[in-house]
């Protein structure tokens, strides 16, 4: 059986240290004013602010990126075929062909896509990404895509290697022996913005 | 004395071109970070742009192949200049969708990698199909010798295809899920019904300045007819908005709430209350029969009617762009960093955004008059080849508009 890899992420472990979203920058090589994970505060009107009144707070946190949808609404509107979803269950970017429409951003009910505005920055003055990762120049879009580089040699993302409370787990979902198909059995699970129908393959745990 | 207006027109328009072409220069060395764009809005005037003028192409040549198909010969005179019209307008919309592309040296990736799937695919494909029939039309209407069964098969297909021309450039919004102001299934006859009345509306406003100029002469009675056509498509176009925004009010569900919001007292409120007025004093004006025997008057209704239509491509395209579905703090990174930080108290807050900012630039506004300018002059450069009179095929051609 085909595999699709899937992410899950434990919403009641997360302590929005926001560790996940600089490792991905790190791993990634992602430039300045982008980022393809990010970390945001289900709760009050700015960052790491609550909901209500003390002593009758809620907050909690939200990390996010590419969802990986089964039915992706972006790779349906390439015009070039430069997103599509591979074998294994990922939707991935060909950066070469990206003509740089932004048509996939507005399909995108998550922002997950970011774009490079400019030529894209790093401070320091130089690629810190690991090795394998495509190279994406000025004009192009790019995203998330669950490590490619790390999981087809084997490993697992790095965002998932670096979670301090360990929510993050990422596994097969078409292997019923897998951490991620046991979690989805035992625990209650959300996707976000599930009356969009794009059946995302990030599920958060609660 | 006419002569000199022309090529001094020929001269503003010449230079206007050459400094939008200027600009793009500049944006496609510095990256499209020097337009207002950013990650939340992705599209800006570029599209905003497109839209209108795929709609001005597609209106003008649905009138005027209406006028063969349906056998009205009191249109006929408007054919030639609505279908030279279209041609224009419709390779602007497509010089605005190159401009918008962060990388313009793959275009042709469309060619050679297409994928069917793609909503932006059917509008090349479309857009192709419509400027060869056009240019076939234009050709065929130019040839005395032409008979009458030849034009009509041209313009049976011209006529459908222009539909179909705006009601593709529609769906590349329509069918969007993640976009719930665009995600209707009116917006393809929403689109086509505005396209009608902005496209006739250029089109009476480009025959009036025709006449004045003395190249193409045209029937007083034309605008009167032309001008009553417009007030009913202008009470279709109300019509519909009327019925999409009701449709969204009346279950007021929450979140398609916040972008119905910004149209009717937010950020863009006053280009879609703008829109309705510039709808309704127009068709106020029109619908008066001793208004619409006043050229000058229907001229006014008329340019009323396009700035009318420009606002409504502006409110179409920005109320599903500028607030996330995603509502959480931080919101989205939104892409551009400048190294050294200058304003550096200032800049953290813009590197975030919870709902989207947009104000074009002046390198975005400069290649949008360029290219206006541009088409301009394309079209005062045809319209004296192929319309005025003076060279010895084209007076026949006159003569045969305004007789048969």
């Amino acid at each position: 059986m085909a595999k699709k890899y899937g992410m899950v992420i434990d919403l009641k472990r997360c302590i929005g240290c926001h560790t996940c979203a600089i490792a991905c920058k790190l791993e990634n090589n992602v430039p300045m004013g982008l980022f393809w994970n990010r970390v945001l505060t289900r709760g009050g009107p700015g960052l790491d602010i609550p909901e209500g009144s003390y002593p009758y707070l809620k907050r909690e946190y939200l990390p996010v990126a590419c969802q990986h949808c089964e039915n992706a609404p972006c790779v349906k509107v390439c015009p070039v075929g430069a997103t599509y979803k591979d074998p294994d269950g990922r939707v991935l970017i060909n950066y070469d062909r990206c003509i740089g429409c932004r048509y996939c951003m507005t399909a995108c009910p998550y922002n997950a896509r970011v774009f490079n505005w400019q030529e894209p920055l790093r401070i320091p003055g130089h690629s810190y990404g690991s090795q394998g990762v495509p190279d994406r120049k000025r004009g192009v879009v790019e995203k998330c895509s669950f490590c490619q580089q790390l999981v087809d040699a084997g490993g697992e993302p790095f965002c998932v290697t670096c979670c301090p409370a360990r929510a993050r787990k990422f596994g097969d979902l078409n292997d019923p022996e897998s951490e991620v198909s046991r979690l989805l059995r035992e625990r209650p699970a959300e996707r976000l913005l599930e009356d969009r129908g794009t059946r995302p393959q990030v599920y958060y745990l609660r | 004395m006419r002569d000199k207006g022309y090529y001094l027109w020929l001269g503003i328009l010449s230079v206007l071109s050459v400094l939008g072409l200027g600009a793009w220069i500049y944006q496609v060395t510095h990256g499209l970070v020097v337009t207002g764009m950013r990650n939340i809005v992705t599209w800006g005037l570029y599209i905003t742009a497109f839209m209108f003028l795929v709609g001005l192409s597609a209106g003008g040549i649905i009138v005027s192949s209406s006028a063969t198909v349906f056998n009205l010969p009191q249109f006929k005179p408007a054919a030639r200049p609505a279908v030279l019209l279209s041609v224009v307008s419709i390779l602007m919309a497509t010089l605005f969708i190159f401009v918008d592309l962060g990388r313009p040296d793959r275009i042709l990736n469309l060619l050679t990698s297409p994928k069917l799937n793609s909503p932006l695919i059917w509008d090349v494909i479309i857009i192709t199909l419509y400027l060869t029939l056009s240019l076939y039309y234009l050709y065929l209407m130019g040839q005395p010798e032409t008979g009458e069964g030849r034009l009509r098969v041209v313009a049976a297909l011209a006529l459908p295809t222009a539909i179909l021309v705006h009601s593709v450039t529609a769906w590349i919004f329509g069918l969007q899920i993640a976009r719930p102001t665009w995600h209707s299934a009116l917006l393809a006859p929403l689109f086509v019904v505005s396209a009608l009345d902005s496209g006739l509306a250029l089109l009476l406003l480009v025959l009036l300045g025709l006449d004045r100029s003395g190249w193409y002469r045209v029937d007083k009675s034309l605008f009167s007819t032309l001008g009553g056509v417009l007030a009913v498509l202008i009470a279709v176009d109300v019509f519909f908005v009327f019925s999409e925004v009701l449709t969204a009010l009346y279950p007021a569900e929450e979140r398609l709430m916040r972008y119905v919001n910004l149209l009717l007292k937010g950020s863009l409120a006053p280009y879609f209350w703008g829109e309705i007025l510039l709808a309704v004093i127009p068709f106020l004006l029109l619908v008066f029969r001793s208004n619409r025997e006043k050229p000058g008057l229907v001229g006014l209704a008329a340019s009323l009617v396009v700035i009318g239509v420009f606002l409504k491509r502006i409110w179409l395209l920005f109320s599903a762009l500028l607030i996330p579905l995603l509502p959480y703090a931080p919101g989205v990174p939104l892409g551009s960093y400048l190294w050294p930080p200058f304003e550096f108290t200032r800049y953290y807050p813009v590197a975030w955004g919870l709902t989207g900012k947009y104000t074009p630039t002046w390198v975005e506004i400069g290649i949008f008059i360029g290219i206006f300018a541009f088409g301009g002059l394309l079209f005062m450069v045809l319209a004296r080849a192929i319309l005025a009179p003076g060279t010895p095929k084209e007076s026949q051609g006159v003569s045969c508009g305004l007789t048969s």
